[in-house]
């Protein structure tokens, strides 16, 4: 450092030219342009693995859902009315409403949230609100993260559908160019309501903003529920009739409410993509010229929403913060609940220190919303599906029972797997790194490395176990499998979860992050990666080593399938073999990452 | 200069700042001195905007912080204590992005960037993203952004956490230098052998109040003749009574006297401290009413 230069004059601060709006948004811009080159460039040189499974499975997914959304409308263009004929138009006109007064609700709730978390609880906008930067720059400049974050997964969802709709009508090529147009100026409006909901919330309900968002949402899904119950409650007999089909269509007639932003989403998609008329016919009237004015509809009213949520951000950010700042907050007391209770009686048999770790963690989960919830809304969802799934069984008379139930049931399983591997990533992986950084805590204890790792893995296997091996016992039990199925499920939930846990502990261990506090973060690394692709691939492995032989046998025990090529006489060989083989992939897959892992992190040093 | 008229805030019912009244004159160096909870930071909140008083006005420069924001924002130099940066820009975007919001030309930047940079030692750091930047480098390029526009007010929250000594003497230097030239400087620290060497004045907060106001000398007046350190003088004003005050409670004190709550806690410590300094118990003090023949330090409200 060097000597201050000579003092200098600091009496009042010398007159400096006012920041115009457009510079001042200029400004703002090329910070975030300089911050997003700084961090592609980062993605691109550190991330490579990271960036590359990120953009393969967004491929994947998409293609996907390209194909499902694709053979759909090849399904209803030939199975039930060729383009043009009404049962065609009222059906895809029920499906475009439907999909975008459903993801209008979903934007304006998500941008909302999202801008509630970027204004009233970031570093960024706390530091902002000290600058000379206006509140609405602050305001507009978190929105575009807002619009960004909540509305990808509207475009991941939104292109496949309408270029699938676009190729399956033959649209024209106007269709495909109004698309991107169509859905930007869309997007704008439902994401402008929620910023400015959030806005309007935080001052005038600052301390109640909890209840009247969990209000909203409670009726909002209630709502849809009651909708959705109404119309897949029908009978057998009546599903697909043209009675049914017509109430449908009534039921969900408020999707197409002339005032609805997604309506004029839809109306215009539609019209773009009929073919040109092949007479003459007033322009205002002509397909492609009304898609125009509903995209200038879209248009005109996003930034008519922006202009409103500037003016309310002028006049109540700033107050919005305060109140946010200084609301009244209750100090969390830290109680032993009846789960602790249970839970110390559950880890009794442990030894002492890793009993004492295991509560620890454990205390740390239950009061801790932000893990426990997202564990609760997966597997929730995934609960309810499998409390349903014997409604495919039914409706699905003409698939063969033994092939359809045995495939969706390691279907399943495979499900939970991928979704407990993301929970390990996410969860799991990163607890050695957070360890670390309060490593005076333990470190100072006599209690040795060795025990750390080991209480981790217990924690993350038990605390897995138990939730994934009861909804797999639910998936069997609607499906009505046979308890040889029931017997290898429950043998493959234990060694997913067993290897599952080994793998993000033992890659926790051997590539800690010391210097990252967020969890997310540390997860979304390269170690985090990895343990996400090799969780993958030992769920696939372990999956099809426990299903293929069972599935075989059991279709080679159906009436229905000639057997010539399915030796009977080897089928319970191959179960054994294929089970057994699943068991020592499962060893292998935990022994080797712990006792690498565990090496690894009694050799580590801390800074 | 930077004046507090009446400032009154809470966090639902807890007062975190009671009726604060405060004049920084230009030219001085105010350290703000009170235990973890006593409304420090809270304070500094409304002095730079953050926050709105519940009740009461704050002026910087003669500009309200409430209905003219932008232009007392254009007054100040904020240190926080938890300096923020953006990550992924280098040291000298940082700046750049701070010297144009203030309004300043591109060239007339580059010259304050440069200054700055040369007088925080920032040079091998300046170009490198500040992800990768230490607590101290991310301090000292938070001072050099609060200085690039010349500002007339410095705020400084808790500037010598986690600096070391070379930084620490830089800052110290820093601060005086800027009170040299005729900036209001408002300092919030425990450090208080810091405060008796850079203050011009202290202030004391206790539960939102604040229970002394002056110079070091003058709260060393409080007991002639036991040559108490700045730090013996602090235990022994604020007591053992920490964190804000409930509404009920502050009613209650003032039904019972707004100025026994201070004496009390000054009682208890000084009974505490007592047999370490001297043989007999200390007499109470009173911070606003300091004993004869010693000439009375400033009211709550000093006046420049």
């Amino acid at each position: 450092m060097t000597p201050a230069p000579a003092a200098v004059r600091a009496t009042a601060a010398p007159e400096r030219r006012d920041l115009d709006t457009r510079t001042e948004a200029a400004l703002f811009r090329r910070v975030r342009l300089t911050e997003a080159r700084a961090h592609l460039r980062r993605l691109l040189g550190q991330a490579r693995l990271r960036t590359l499974l990120v953009v393969t499975l967004s491929l994947f997914f998409w293609c996907g859902l390209f194909a499902l959304f694709y053979l759909g409308f090849q399904f209803l263009s030939t199975g039930i009315a060729a383009p043009g004929y009404p049962f065609h138009t009222k059906t895809v006109e029920f499906v475009f409403h439907l999909f975008f007064a459903s993801l209008n609700l979903m934007l304006i709730f998500s941008s909302g949230i999202i801008l509630y978390g970027g204004l009233f609880a970031s570093p960024e906008t706390r530091y902002l609100l000290t600058t000379p930067a206006r509140d609405e720059r602050v305001v507009l400049h978190k929105f575009q993260e807002a619009v960004l974050f909540s509305s990808w997964g509207f475009f991941l969802l939104a292109s496949p559908l309408t270029i699938a709709y676009g190729l399956s009508v033959d649209a024209p090529w106007s269709y495909y160019a109004l698309i991107l147009p169509l859905i930007l100026s869309f997007v704008y409006i439902p994401c402008a309501l929620g910023a400015i909901c959030c806005l309007l919330l935080i001052y005038k309900l600052a301390h109640v903003r909890l209840t009247v968002l969990a209000a909203i949402a409670a009726v909002s899904f209630g709502a849809a529920v009651a909708a959705v119950w109404d119309a897949v409650g029908a009978t057998r007999t009546q599903v697909f009739d043209d009675r049914f089909f017509n109430d449908t269509i009534n039921r969900f007639s408020f999707t197409r409410g002339e005032l609805l932003p997604s309506s004029w989403l839809s109306d215009a998609l539609i019209d773009a993509a009929q073919q040109p008329p092949p007479i003459p016919m007033p322009l205002g009237e002509t397909p492609v010229v009304r898609a125009v004015m509903c995209l200038l509809l879209l248009f005109t009213n996003s930034l008519m929403a922006r202009l409103i949520l500037k003016a309310v951000a002028q006049r109540t950010f700033r107050t919005a913060f305060s109140q946010m700042e200084c609301r009244p907050r209750r100090a969390r007391r830290g109680k032993t609940a009846l789960v602790d209770r249970v839970a110390e009686a559950v880890l009794h048999p442990f030894p002492p220190q890793v009993r004492l770790l295991l509560l620890k963690d454990w205390r740390l989960l239950r009061r801790d919303p932000v893990q426990w919830s997202q564990f609760l809304i997966f597997f929730g969802l995934l609960g309810l599906y499998f409390l349903n799934v014997d409604q495919f069984r039914v409706t699905a008379g003409d698939i063969d029972r033994a092939t359809w139930v045995n495939l969706v049931s390691f279907l399943n399983l495979a499900v939970v797997g991928l979704i407990l591997s993301t929970f390990t990533t996410r969860f799991i992986y990163p607890m050695l790194s957070l360890e670390g950084r309060r490593f005076w805590v333990l470190g100072l204890m006599p209690v040795s490395r060795e025990t750390i790792v080991w209480s981790k893995f217990v924690f993350a296997a038990l605390g897995s176990w138990a939730p994934c091996a009861a909804l797999i016992l639910v998936s069997d039990l609607m499906l009505r499998v046979s308890a040889l199925v029931i017997g290898v499920h429950q043998l493959t939930t234990v060694l997913l979860c067993v290897g599952l846990a080994a793998l993000a502990v033992g890659l926790g261990a051997i590539m800690p992050d010391f210097r990252e506090a967020s969890p997310s973060k540390i997860a979304a690394g390269f170690g985090g990666t990895l343990n996400l692709v090799l969780s993958a691939i030992y769920i696939i492995l372990v999956v099809t080593l426990t299903a293929l032989p069972c599935h075989f046998k059991l279709i080679a025990d159906s009436a229905s399938i000639n057997p010539d090529w399915l030796p009977t006489r080897y089928l319970d060989l191959w179960l054994v073999l294929g089970a057994g083989l699943a068991v020592a992939v499962g060893m292998v897959a935990t022994i080797v990452p712990l006792t690498r892992g565990v090496r690894a992190f009694s050799r580590l040093e801390f800074d | 200069m930077i004046e507090f008229r009446g400032v009154t805030r809470s966090y639902g019912d807890t007062l975190a700042v009671r009726g604060l009244d405060l004049v920084i004159p230009s030219g001085e160096l105010f350290a703000m001195l009170g235990h973890n909870g006593a409304g420090k930071t809270t304070t500094i909140k409304m002095l730079v905007g953050l926050l709105r008083p519940g009740a009461g006005q704050v002026l910087v420069e003669g500009r309200d912080v409430v209905s003219q924001a932008r232009e007392a924002a254009k007054q100040i130099g904020y240190v926080p204590d938890q300096p923020y940066l953006y990550e992924k820009l280098s040291g000298r975007e940082f700046l750049q992005f701070v010297a144009e919001m203030h309004g300043m030309s591109r060239s007339e930047a580059g010259r304050a960037i440069d200054r700055e940079i040369s007088r925080f030692g920032l040079g091998r750091f300046a170009d490198e993203l500040s992800e990768s930047y230490s607590h101290g480098m991310k301090q000292r390029t938070v001072f050099a952004a609060a200085l690039l526009h010349d500002p007339p007010v410095l705020v400084v929250d808790e500037p010598l956490v986690g600096l070391d000594p070379h930084s620490i003497r830089l800052v110290k230097d820093l601060l005086r230098e800027r009170v040299d030239a005729g900036a209001s400087v408002f300092m919030s620290t425990h450090t208080l052998a810091a405060a008796e060497e850079v203050a011009d004045r202290v202030g004391v907060m206790q539960q939102g109040q604040v229970i002394f106001l002056g110079t070091v000398e003058e709260m060393r007046r409080l007991h002639p003749a036991r040559d108490m350190t700045l730090e013996r003088l602090y235990l022994t004003l604020v007591g053992g009574e920490v964190g804000g005050v409930s509404s009920r409670e502050a009613a209650e004190q003032a039904d019972a006297g707004s100025a026994a709550r201070p004496q009390r806690g000054a009682q208890q410590a000084s009974e505490r401290v007592a047999p370490i300094d001297s043989p007999g118990p200390l007499e109470p003090p009173n911070p606003l009413q300091p004993p004869n023949p010693v000439e009375p330090p400033s009211p709550v409200e000093n006046q420049p």
